[in-house]
């Protein structure tokens, strides 16, 4: 067995003097940390077949380069999800010369179980003792020097969201590295018979295994294969020794689960947990509580007449937020724009190029390109990011899985997939990669078809930016609500059409939080960075191309075999209906292509759309925009975690969809007599 | 004597009283993965000969007759199962299918050899209580999680979940035999459980908290 480790990390392992990984429970303040600790340039490595991201980047630490890895927050490293595997795989297959594990010290015991682990794996931990505020809050005081003697690792206490600690975190950090810290093989459960077979299991080991396994030492095996641990035990079964080494551990479940009267998984569980648990009473003194802040809102967003009210108000809030806030950013950017920076540029390009065919498309990207991307990704898509982070970091999802359990198993999902549904609403990318949390792939597919067809961000700033911004905010509404009655429709007929039934929702909840500013912000802007980063070359190259068809009067030609469904059926101009297709590669560059085109023909920033189509048109327009097939960014992923052919039926069902709904209120808008 | 479909009947009504749920058509049909027509002409059919009552507001239950017909198919089917993991040594995630095939053909007298053999166990190996055979239970004051109301705490008996992947997530989280949960808040509707185990809080769906048996329930 040789290891294979992703070619993204080796690389970066070997242009640094040393590695950590990132590990921990969920929601403890792991990405965080990670960001602190990296700042900019992160890249991102997934497993071949896998959705799970291992983000990967260097910081410099007093002119030492680090590499640093954040795997995905897990309970445990057993190989239940996709998570847990991943996590396992980068910890064996590319060893890390220190272990970073992140703790919450408000819920000691549970974070715990995660390290007791890593130590039977024998890897070098560091653990970072974080959320100390949080658990003072709560009234618990945690001794870290007395958890450092007795886990024999060292521990460090940090406050993530303000910085503290990360300074002592590299110099400790620096330290294991060096090796200060040799990975104990100190016996954990001393007491009863796990101790004594795990020794007997480990001599048969050294006697019989050949074989190189990830480099662990014969104790450690011991205690994956004493446990059961389906990865080592096919590896057995592989190798030379294997039907040795098995035979043994056949006799040493047995006297243990006779000896206990339950199997021996359990039981090593329950040792653990157990461990866990009293090393975290030695350690953690209470004082009587002080007062659960939250508690009753929590009551309240989970209560189903209250939590519907909330929910509603929620949605409202975020509807509002950027309708005014939006609009407002849009139209000041766009003044600043037309008066200060296209006259600029315009004089600029006329300066080098003149009246000539080159000059003319530049205009078309340079201007009227970056105007639109100005005018509709910053105002509608920034704004959205910030409503967003400040409901993750509040906790507020959680609420939301309780509330809407009964209501998801209508659909064949359960509460589990609230969390990527409400997620969607900012971007169906990481939406459709969070499904790898759910069972079963029948919830996988149902989840993914309500997901592609909620409005994301850069929808729902095409629809703020056309229909909210020229026609008004009821008809924006409008198209949302339609939109909600397309999903739940689909989710009803999915259901019914694809045969099984749903698994059931498992979900750790934690206390409703006020989110801290700095990461929440820091979370925004990386998002934002991200966006601009792959948006503007899409935005400026696709503008370009289309001015240069349109100068060149080829755009005629390449229409007319469209015009019938875009003319005909949805009433819009068949120019439009090509943005549509253009919008493939980013959903709002629809709109930021449409207005480019009307502005460069009519002269006077985003309002020229007024010119150039009618209420009803914009509205056909972004309504088909809206259903219609994800981004192929969408479609890549789904590809990813439902295979090809599904992912491929799903984009052609919601096309389908889209001509059909654009029609009807094509045709409908018209009866009604609306221009 | 009943046949071996009418015991399939009986054994699942009874298995689903157990849970204290109201036993309709469709939830019967569901469990039984029997289309819902065959299931109407069954009940129909073992409602003349005796064994099943069907009332408006309690839907289908056993009669005495029935309820000590369907214990005995139980019986049967745990001690097999006792059988195939202690004796034969097989899988127990792969007992149960056989023993579903042998628990039709067992005589009482077979049967109660077997248990004599097994010195009479408890338990089968998922956990559940085998019956007597004069059809008693041995107390087993388990409830499902869903029958608790906020507060109450319980210690948890047995998880009546087959994948070994699942109970193995659970059990990380600290969901195990022998723990103490407290339920924190039960949404309404049938709606998913809050649940605290050790120091953190779960919400757990309906539907995986009806698989956690606890006893002990307190205040």
């Amino acid at each position: 067995m040789t290891p294979s480790c992703l070619p993204d990390i080796e690389q970066i392992k070997r242009k640094t003097a040393f590695s950590i990984a990132l590990v921990g429970n969920p929601n403890v303040g792991k990405s965080t940390i990670f960001n602190c600790l990296s700042g900019l340039g992160v890249i991102t490595a997934n497993y071949p077949g896998t959705t799970v991201e291992v983000n990967i980047a260097t910081t410099s630490w007093h002119g030492v380069e680090i590499a640093l890895l954040d795997l995905p927050g897990i309970y445990a490293l057993d190989s239940f999800s996709e998570d847990q595997q991943t996590a396992r795989q980068v910890l064996l297959e590319c060893p890390s010369d220190v272990v970073l594990i992140i703790l919450d010290a408000s819920n000691l015991p549970r974070n715990l179980y995660l390290l007791l682990q890593l130590r039977e794996f024998e890897l070098p931990i560091l653990a970072a003792l974080n959320l100390v505020d949080q658990a003072e809050e709560e009234g618990l005081t945690v001794d870290c020097e007395r958890l450092s003697k007795l886990l024999g690792v060292p521990v460090i206490p940090t406050v993530a969201c303000r910085g503290e600690g990360i300074e002592p975190l590299l110099k400790e950090a620096a330290a294991v590295a060096a090796g200060k810290w040799l990975p104990s093989a100190l016996p954990l459960y001393s007491i009863g018979p796990i101790e004594q077979e795990i020794a007997a299991l480990a001599l048969i080991i050294e006697k019989n295994l050949k074989g190189n396994y990830f480099g662990l030492s014969s104790r450690a095996l011991a205690h994956l294969i004493l446990e059961k641990d389906g990865e080592f035990l096919a590896l057995l079964n592989e190798n030379e020794g294997g039907a040795e080494v098995l035979a043994g551990a056949r006799l040493s479940w047995e006297r243990i689960s006779n000896f206990y009267g339950e199997d021996v998984e359990t039981r090593i569980s329950r040792e653990r947990h157990g461990l866990a648990g009293s090393i975290s009473s030695q350690v953690t003194s209470t004082r009587p509580k002080s007062r659960q802040p939250f508690k009753s809102l929590w009551r309240a967003a989970t209560a189903p007449f209250s939590g519907t009210l909330i929910l509603a108000a929620l949605l409202a809030f975020i509807f509002i937020f950027l309708f005014y806030v939006g609009n407002f950013l849009s139209t000041i950017l766009n003044h600043i724009w037309t008066t200060i920076f296209s006259p600029l540029i315009t004089s600029a390009i006329y300066f080098y190029f003149k009246g000539s065919l080159a000059g003319a498309t530049l205009k078309w990207g340079l201007d009227d390109g970056l105007m639109a991307a100005v005018t509709v990704g910053i105002p509608y898509v920034l704004t959205f990011y910030i409503v967003m982070g400040f409901l993750e970091d509040s906790g507020y999802l959680n609420a939301l899985a309780f509330l809407t359990d009964q209501v998801l198993h209508k659909f064949g999902l359960h509460g589990g997939a609230a969390i990527p549904i409400m997620s969607s609403i900012g971007c169906n990318v990481p939406a459709i990669m969070g499904l790898s949390t759910l069972n079963t792939l029948r919830e996988k597919v149902l989840a993914s078809i309500l997901v592609v067809l909620t409005p994301c961000g850069a929808r729902t700033a095409v629809i703020m930016g056309s229909v909210g911004l020229l026609i008004g905010w009821r008809w924006a509404l409008g198209i949302f609500f339609i939109s909600a009655v397309l999903i739940v429709l689909s989710g009803l007929l999915f259901n019914r059409l694809i045969p099984g039934v749903s698994s059931g929702l498992v979900l750790e909840v934690f206390p409703l939080r006020l989110p801290t500013l700095k990461p929440m912000l820091a979370k925004t802007w990386f998002r934002f960075r991200d966006f601009i980063l792959v948006a503007l070359p899409i935005v400026l190259a696709g503008s370009l191309l289309l001015g240069f068809l349109y100068e060149t009067g080829w755009i005629w030609k390449l229409t007319s075999p469209l015009a019938p469904v875009f003319e005909g059926w949805l009433g819009i101009p068949a120019v439009a209906g090509l943005t549509l297709i253009f919008a493939l590669l980013r959903k709002e560059l629809a709109l930021q292509l449409l207005v480019t085109f009307a502005a460069a023909r009519y002269g006077a920033g985003i309002h020229s759309l007024q010119d150039f189509m009618t209420s009803r048109q914009i509205f056909v327009y972004a309504l088909v925009n809206t259903i219609y097939l994800p981004c192929l960014a969408t479609l890549a992923v789904m590809a990813h975690v439902l295979g090809w052919k599904r992912a491929l039926w799903i984009s052609a069902f919601t096309l389908a969809l889209a001509l059909l709904t654009g029609t009807a209120a094509n045709f409908l808008l018209q009866a009604l007599g609306m221009r | 004597m009943p046949t071996e479909r009418e015991e399939e009947y009986l054994e699942t009504i009874c298995k689903l009283q157990q849970l204290k749920e109201t036993i309709g058509t469709t939830r019967l049909s569901e469990a039984l993965k029997i289309s819902p027509a065959s299931v109407t002409e069954m009940v129909k059919k073992l409602g003349e000969s005796g064994m099943v009552v069907r009332t408006e507001n309690e839907g289908i239950g056993l009669t005495p007759q029935g309820n000590k017909k369907a214990l005995n198919i139980i019986r049967k089917h745990r001690l097999c199962e006792r059988f195939f993991t202690d004796v034969l040594k097989l899988p127990w995630d792969e007992v149960h299918e056989e023993a579903c095939r042998f628990e039709h053909v067992l005589s009482d007298r077979v049967a109660d050899a077997l248990e004599a053999f097994l010195s009479h166990p408890e338990t089968c190996p998922h956990g559940h209580p085998i019956p007597s055979k004069r059809g008693k239970t041995k107390k087993d004051d388990a409830v499902p999680l869903t029958s608790l109301h906020a507060s109450q705490r319980g210690v948890v008996s047995r998880i009546s979940e087959e994948s070994h992947e699942f109970l193995g997530y659970l059990a990380a989280l600290g969901l195990m035999p022998q723990v103490e949960v407290r339920v924190e808040q039960v949404a309404p509707f049938k709606g998913p459980l809050l649940v605290k185990i050790g120091g953190a809080s779960y919400a757990l769906g309906r539907d995986v908290a009806g698989k956690i048996f606890v006893r002990g329930v307190k205040g």
